[in-house]
Formats: structure tokens, sequence, C-alpha cells
């Protein structure tokens, strides 16, 4: 008991020290920055004093891509885990394969290959669509990891309940599994947005440093977490720390806003853990 | 007297190489209650799940023999799975309803085949809750989670879902194991009504319960079919001696 006790008050104290510092972190972050966000820092186009095309260019890059690798990934899952029992074995273990080595690549990796092939042997220019390929191929493994993982979590009882009733296997994931799982699904959905959002060296290489006067997919496509790269490294401007702590604090904010909406929204829709009856 | 609804003739299964059934032969017929006795792991629900196939959803399964439901030889090529499984129902051992309301449980296997009116919804929904017992418990309430409901409850639901497409054969896997003994009493009560209606074929642990609902009784061991008569005849009169020992709780597997 008395061992217990202490132990549990060493790792709470731990996590308290470590939220502190974390917090003090954030709050020196937002004192620096704050200040500096305004209407016409947030919307303005030109790029010294305004994030407005970062701004978008993150909105579109990350949306496009989890439009993109949402149906991509639960289709993996749905092949690897709704259609294993198939003779297929040997297609299901490549493909597991395949997904765990993209999943353990560091993202810069991948973005050299993505470049090495768009941008070399297809000639398509350092832009938004070039970064949509590369935050594609680092999202898709880390989707079919977690749609897998939350068509794991629902029970078979429910798949031999709809089996039973003369479904197809379709009929079966589409009506019951999938529905079990979308409290999960979506949760995850938020993480990736913000594992996206907040990606920076495979986009230098893929999406550039800076933005057209014009926006168009073909035209480069620095995101806010690039923008801040560049500031703190190549920027000249006599406020670039401001500047970089700003854009900072937009980032968090909006990473924050997007997880929170995902998580209120898979708590509407029965949360991330699918209810099991057989817990009783 | 009428055909047998289920017939299974030199039925054998095989997971992998471990043999689960050896050579089963045996006749259900038509309305009757069969109870599936016998030690753990002799093939109770192996038998079962043969029926409606749902065996093939197992990897490494191999079935030989024939089974035969309505006059139908399931195991032949060119068999529709779906048309075989909503002519016979399936209850599990744990209560599985789907997460959903009560309404969308029943009627889940309703939506999968065509297009039907929400009346028509209503209307089989109302009648499948009715035949299950479970009608005045739930009036009302249809948009309620199914999960909200009590254990026998949910049982209840779950015959519902399963009476919902019509089927002839009801397949019931220890439907009441899980349950406490006054919703065990409902269920029992349930099946005295669907008796005649259906034929039922209920694997039980339960051997009161198996003297109480069943019309026959059938007693494996080891994957065999030891014996198989009238409920009466074999609890008072066995002719196979490991039934008996099994009976007076002194089988050893
Ligand atoms: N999916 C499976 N894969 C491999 N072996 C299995 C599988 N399901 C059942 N078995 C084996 O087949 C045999 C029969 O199992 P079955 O579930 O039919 O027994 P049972 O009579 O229903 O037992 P219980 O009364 O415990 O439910 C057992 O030896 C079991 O270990
Ligand atoms: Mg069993």
């Amino acid at each position: 008991m008395r061992r217990g006790w202490r132990a549990h008050s060493i790792a709470l104290v731990l996590a308290l020290l470590g939220m502190g510092v974390f917090l003090a972190i954030v709050a020196s972050l937002i004192q620096e920055g704050l200040p500096a966000i305004s209407w016409r820092f947030l919307t303005g186009w030109s790029t010294s004093e305004s994030i407005g095309p970062e701004l978008l260019n993150t909105l579109v890059m990350v949306g496009m891509t989890l439009i993109v690798t949402i149906p991509l990934g639960l289709m993996t899952a749905i092949y690897q885990e709704e259609y294993h029992y198939n003779p297929a074995k040997k297609r299901v273990a490549t493909l597991s394969r395949v997904r765990a080595t993209l999943l353990s690549a560091p993202t810069i990796v991948v973005a050299l290959v993505v470049y090495r092939i768009a941008v070399g042997w297809w000639h398509w220019p350092v832009s938004v669509l070039t970064g949509v390929l590369t935050l594609s191929v680092i999202n898709w493994p880390f989707l079919a990891t977690l749609s897998a993982q939350a068509l794991r979590g629902v029970p078979d009882s429910y798949r031999q309940a709809s089996l039973a009733l003369g479904a197809s296997r379709l009929q079966t994931t589409r009506g019951v599994v999938l529905p079990a799982a979308l409290g999960f699904l979506v949760e995850g959905w938020g993480l990736a947005f913000a594992r996206l959002a907040g990606e920076s060296a495979a986009l230098i290489v893929t999406a550039g440093v800076n933005v057209s006067r014009h926006w168009s997919l073909f035209g480069p496509g620095e995101t806010l977490a690039v923008h801040i790269w560049y500031i703190r490294t190549e920027g000249v401007s006599l406020n670039r720390g401001a500047e970089a702590a700003a854009t900072g604090v937009v980032l968090m904010a909006l990473i924050a806003v997007v997880v929170w909406a995902f998580g209120r929204l898979s708590r509407l829709l029965g949360g991330a853990q699918p209810p099991s009856q057989e817990v009783r | 007297m009428m055909a047998p609804t289920v017939r299974c003739d030199q039925l054998s299964v095989w997971y992998g190489r471990h043999p689960a059934l050896k050579s089963v032969s045996l006749s259900v017929q038509a309305g009757e209650v069969l109870a599936l006795i016998g030690p753990s792991g002799c093939g109770k629900s192996t038998l079962l799940r043969a029926i409606n196939r749902l065996l093939d959803e197992v990897a490494h399964i191999r079935i030989a023999g024939n089974v035969w439901v309505d006059d139908e030889d399931i195991y032949q090529k060119g068999v529709d799975v779906t048309t075989l499984r909503r002519r016979v129902g399936m209850v599990f051992q744990t209560p599985n309803p789907f997460p959903f309301t009560i309404f969308n449980n029943v009627a889940y296997g309703l939506r999968l085949t065509g297009k039907r009116t929400q009346s028509e919804l209503r209307r089989v929904v109302e009648a499948s809750l009715t035949k299950a017992a479970l009608w005045d418990e739930v009036r009302g309430k249809l948009a309620r989670p199914a999960l909200s409901l009590s254990g026998g409850q949910q049982q209840r639901l779950c015959i519902a879902r399963a009476l919902a497409v019509e089927p002839t054969v009801l397949l019931m896997d220890e439907p009441t194991a899980s349950l406490d003994p006054l919703s065990t009493a409902r269920i029992e009560d349930l099946m005295g009504q669907l008796k005649g209606q259906y034929t039922i074929m209920m694997v039980t642990h339960n051997l009161r319960q198996a003297a109480r609902v069943a019309d026959r009784t059938a007693f494996f061991a080891k994957g065999e079919l030891v014996e198989v008569g009238l409920t009466r005849q074999i609890f008072t009169a066995p002719s196979d001696r490991r039934t008996e020992e099994y009976l007076t709780g002194r089988y050893e597997s």
C-alpha cells in the first residue's frame, strides 16, 4: 500500500513538473507572439508582415492530404483486417511490411524519394501539389495503422451477428464495423491533422519556402511550420523573433482547435472505444 | 411424419488438422426443440456453425459430408449463403446487439435486402419484438441504444433480430449462459412459445434446462454423436455408458 502510494506521488510530481515546464514555454511563446497577431497579420497577403498565404497553404495541403489518405488508409485497413482470412495471405503480409517500413521511415527521407520521382522524373514543380503528394505518402501508413487499430477494436461478436443474418463481408463492414469504429477513427483523423500541420522538413524540400503572388496548386506552398523555420534561419526582419513566435501561436491554436473539434465529434459518435459488451 | 428440416449426413469438420466433428449423422424434425449437450470442446458450437455455414468464415477449415436444410444440400456448389443464413437464424452465448438503437438492431437484417418502406419496417420490428416477448418492455423506447438494455433484454433483442428475417430454423448457442436465473426463465418461456413455429437447435450446459425445454436431446463427446433420443429417455435410461457418466457428473474426457 505505502510503496504504491510513494510511486504514485513521485509519478504525480514528475507529471506536474513536466506540465509546468511545458506551460511555461507555451506561455513565453504566447507572451512574445500574441502582440504581433492582428487581423492583418492573419489574412494579409504580403509575406513579410503577414501569414495569410501560409495559413491557406497549411489548410489546403493538410485538407487535401486528408481527403486523399482517409479513404486510402481505411481501404488498406479493411483489406487487412476484414478480409485477412482470404487465401491472399502473402499479399496482406507484403502490404503490412510496406506500411510498417514507410511508417518508421524519417519523413525527410520519404520527401527526398518523392522529390526524386515527382520533380526529377515527372517534372512536377516544387509546389503545393508536390507537397500534398509528399504528405500523402507520409500520412497513408499512419492512417492505415490507425484505422486497422480502430477496426481491431470492434468486437468480433458484431461481425458474427451480422454475417449470421446473411450480410456479406462488405455489408458487415459498412453497416456494423465502420459505424462502431467511427468514434475512434475520427479522433485519429484529428491526430493526423496535427501531425501533418507540424511537418516541416519534408515540405521544405517538396513545397518550397516561399509563396507566389497568385495562389495556385502548382505554385510554391510554404506552410506555417515551414515559415517558422524560414524566418528563424533566413529571416532578415528585425522583428523576426516575434513574428516566428506569433506564427507558432497561430499554428498551435489551429492544431488545438482541430484536435478539440475532432475529439468532440468523436465523443458525439460514441467515443474512441467501441462499446464492448463482453465487459460487464 | 414430416420431412426433417435439418439433416446432417456423415458430417466431419477439421480446424486445420484438428478434428472437431467426426462423421455426425443427425436429423431434426420441423418444429421440434433439440438440445445438444456434452462436455466442453466436444464440437457442439461447431455443429451449429456448420448448419448456417458460419464455419466458412474460419481460416483453414475443412468440411466433409452433407447437410440439408429444407431439402437443400447446403454445401453444394452454387448455394446462396445469404439466403441460407436468412433461413437459419442464430443466437449467441453472450448477447451481442449492435451499438445502434433498439429499432435499428431489429431492422438491420431487413435493410440488408432491398428497399422497405418505413411503415413496413415498423410493422416487422413490432411483430418481431412481440414474438421475442420484449415489446411490452421497449414500446415507445425504440430509439434508445440497445446497449442500455439489461443482459436478459439484450438477449431477447437478439432473438427478435434473428426472427425479423423470418427464419425457419433457430440455432441457439448457450443462449442463457451469461444470464441471471430470472432472465433465463424468461428465455425458456419464450422458447416454449416459439416451439412449433421454428425448428430449434439449442446448445446448453444446463442439463435441467435441456430437460425443461427440449423434445429430444443429443449427447456429444469428442466430436462424435454418442446418442440422440427423446429427452426423457436420454435422461432416465441412456443407452450409452458415456451418456450416463456425463449426466451423473462422472464423465472424464
Ligand atoms: N476457430 C477455431 N480454430 C481452431 N480450433 C477450434 C476453433 N473453434 C473450435 N476449435 C476446437 O474445436 C473443438 C470443438 O469446439 P467447439 O467450440 O465446437 O466446442 P463446444 O462443444 O461448443 O465447446 P463449449 O461447450 O466449450 O462451447 C475444440 O477442441 C476447440 O478447441
Ligand atoms: Mg460452444
